[in-house]
Parts: structure tokens; C-alpha cells; sequence
């Protein structure tokens, strides 16, 4: 699953579960800050993403870059 | 078509972000604030709103700034997300 969110932000990692508010929980995660271009954070065990800033979802796909 | 969100997507382990709560409490974890800051220390407590409680919490912006020990209260309102981890380096 590719998340982008809003503000230049992606994160692409597995879908585990979420909620009515799209909070999502992500396992194995990379998070990608895209302002200059570069600078990835690799995360693993699982994330509880905010729905709040999530912009687009994108099953089934990552980025070019990785 | 409203229930669908909340039941239908649960496997046999139910990992839904209700779940993923319980299960964290008292690990470490790191919390990244809309704002870009990261927080890691151990998780307290947290309740539906994303309001977290955290001990040990140190602050990072892009190198390391503040170091709080004790509790550690942020508002729900500006976390991005919740990390676990499995070892607080």
C-alpha cells in the first residue's frame, strides 16, 4: 500500500488494519520525505498512521525510487 | 455499508488500530509530530484521541535537542504517527 499525504509526504508499507477515520496500521514502513528529494526513514514493525493527513491511498504499488 | 470498515476487514488477528493501542502500551515507541519532530520513550499511556503519555522521551528535529525524562504529555491533535520499535537506540 502507497500512502501519500498531504504536505509532500509519502509512506509505502503493509496494510494490517484501520479504522472508520482511515487510521491505518502499516507494518514494515518506509516513509519518504520528498522536499529535496531523498531523505527516506526505514521503519519496521508497525505504524499507527494518523488519518488525518492522508491525502491518497494507492493499493498494490510503491514509488518508483524504491 | 457503514459497519463494513470497522468488521469486514479483520483477519484472524485483528491488528485494527484499537488493537495496535493496546498492544504497545509500555513498549517504546517513536511518535512523529505533524510538524516533523520525533519523540521516542516508552509508551505510558494513550487513549482514542492519539493524546500519548510517554516516559524517557527524547526529542529529535534533525539532530537530537531536548531531553525530557519523566512524563511526557502530547496532544493528539498534531501526531502524524506511532511507531513501535523494537529497540530504542
Amino acid at each position: 500500500m502507497w500512502v501519500i499525504m498531504k504536505g509532500d509526504k509519502e509512506i509505502v508499507g503493509t496494510l494490517r488494519g484501520f479504522d472508520v477515520y482511515v487510521n491505518m496500521v502499516l507494518e514494515d514502513v518506509t516513509e519518504i520525505e520528498d522536499t529535496p528529494e531523498g531523505k527516506k526513514l526505514t521503519k519496521l514493525d508497525q505504524i499507527l498512521l494518523n488519518g488525518n493527513n492522508i491525502a491518497m491511498l494507492v493499493p498494490g504499488a510503491k514509488p518508483d525510487y524504491l | 455499508m457503514a459497519d463494513a470498515a470497522g468488521t469486514g476487514m479483520s483477519t484472524g488477528v485483528s491488528k485494527t488500530p484499537a488493537e495496535f493501542l493496546k498492544a504497545i502500551k509500555g513498549k517504546a515507541v517513536l511518535v512523529k509530530l505533524n510538524s516533523g519532530v520525533d519523540y521516542r520513550g516508552i509508551l505510558a499511556c494513550l487513549d482514542g484521541y492519539m493524546n500519548i503519555a510517554m516516559e524517557q522521551t527524547e526529542e529529535y528535529v534533525n539532530g537530537q535537542l531536548k531531553n525530557k525524562y519523566g512524563d511526557a504529555f502530547i496532544r493528539g491533535n498534531n501526531v502524524l504517527y506511532i511507531s513501535a520499535l523494537s529497540k530504542s537506540s
